[in-house]
């Protein structure tokens, strides 16, 4: 299964050491840093899918610890819109996946990766492969 | 500003059968504003007709792009030579853009993503309401900067119908308006009370000169200083 996250930095400091626990689930694994979850947007969702990825999965601060104020709130309306546009196609909506955390919560953090590998193994290949 | 919603996936796919090589062209003013046609949505309408396309079987080669105003005639030339190497366009634009875009293209096909809807403003985030009819003939002058040929249901020239309850309009009462739809009258006359203009609604606003409205064939402003 290939498996992309968008983590915001101050949510997930280490990106790198999160993809290696991914990786080690046996899944195609690749994280990307970003400055605040609020930078994903819609498209980038539909994007990575469309390029047959079969899971993307964003992770934010806690709505009342974005360092952003409503950052890490706008990005969940988008994680929505984005999910609005998979019940058109004709996707699964959990091909899409998001997680909020308070920043130095490791334990909320190790949850969060056990969610993303069960929910990985729960979906078939993306029927858009390539 | 122009306000539009997006078609149905399904209405769209339906329209581009039989094209295979198709370009996206977004609109970056209005329609960006009430986010269904801008270059955010446009990017978000090519990856997911390219999933809806290739989920149907359907082989589509998509491209995209967007450009600042496109009822701007000059500002479509970049557009036009994209749209060379494609036989269909899909235009998020108002209708206004897609047919300046279809009169620069002749040979191919121009399809609305868009259903344009009304004119009117950012009330808050997210929520767009009607405030314009284009009536050709202002009045706002005179109710204090509230229209009400929109935002009156009925486009009463001369007070509120008494229907209103709570300050809102009686058509709440027909459906479950939210935000609920406010009495134009009601915020004419408070409007007007706080500008100390009050005594001005007791002149009578004669019947409105509805031949100015649209009602007779498509409208044309010819400005002599303007012409080459």
């Amino acid at each position: 299964m290939k498996v992309v996250v968008l983590a915001c930095g101050n949510a997930v400091p280490d990106s790198e050491d999160f993809q290696a626990h991914l990786k080690q689930g046996g899944m195609q694994a690749q994280v990307i840093a970003q400055p605040c979850s609020s930078k994903v947007e819609t498209y980038h969702l539909l994007r990575i899918l469309a390029s047959g990825v079969d899971l993307v999965w964003v992770i934010g601060c806690a709505e009342n610890a974005c360092r952003l104020t409503e950052g890490s709130s706008r990005m969940g309306k988008r994680v929505q819109h984005a999910q609005e546009y998979l019940s058109e196609i004709g996707l699964e909506n959990e091909r899409i996946g998001m997680s909020r955390l308070v920043p130095g919560d490791a334990a909320a953090l190790s949850a969060i990766l056990a969610d993303i590998q069960t929910r990985a193994r729960a979906l078939r290949p993306s029927p858009l492969a390539r | 500003m122009i306000v539009g919603t997006r078609k149905s996936l399904e209405e769209i796919q339906a329209m581009l059968r039989g094209h295979s090589r198709i370009l996206l062209a977004g609109c970056d003013t209005c329609v960006a504003e009430c986010a269904s046609g801008g270059r955010r949505e446009t990017a978000e309408l090519t990856a997911a007709l390219d999933m809806a396309f290739r989920l149907a079987g359907q082989s589509v080669e998509l491209k995209e792009t967007c450009v600042d105003r496109q009822c701007i005639h000059e500002f479509l030339i970049d557009v036009v030579a994209e749209a060379q190497a494609v036989d269909a366009v899909l235009s998020l634009a108002c209708g206004a853009g897609v047919q300046a875009l279809a009169a620069r293209l002749p040979k191919t096909p121009v399809f609305p993503a868009l259903n344009t809807t009304f004119l009117g403003e950012t009330a808050e985030r997210g929520f767009w309401s009607e405030n314009c009819r284009g009536c050709g003939d202002c009045l706002l002058g005179v109710t204090g900067g509230i229209c009400p040929i929109s935002r009156c249901a009925k486009r009463l020239l001369n007070g509120p119908c008494g229907g209103a309850t709570a300050g809102k309009c009686e058509i709440n009462l027909a459906f479950p308006y939210d935000p609920p739809v406010p009495c134009a009258w009601e915020q004419i006359y408070e409007r007007m009370t706080n500008l100390g203009l009050v005594e001005r609604l007791f002149e009578v606003e004669p019947a409105k000169d509805w031949a100015k409205a649209g009602c007779s064939g498509p409208r044309r402003i010819l400005r002599p200083d303007q012409r080459p």
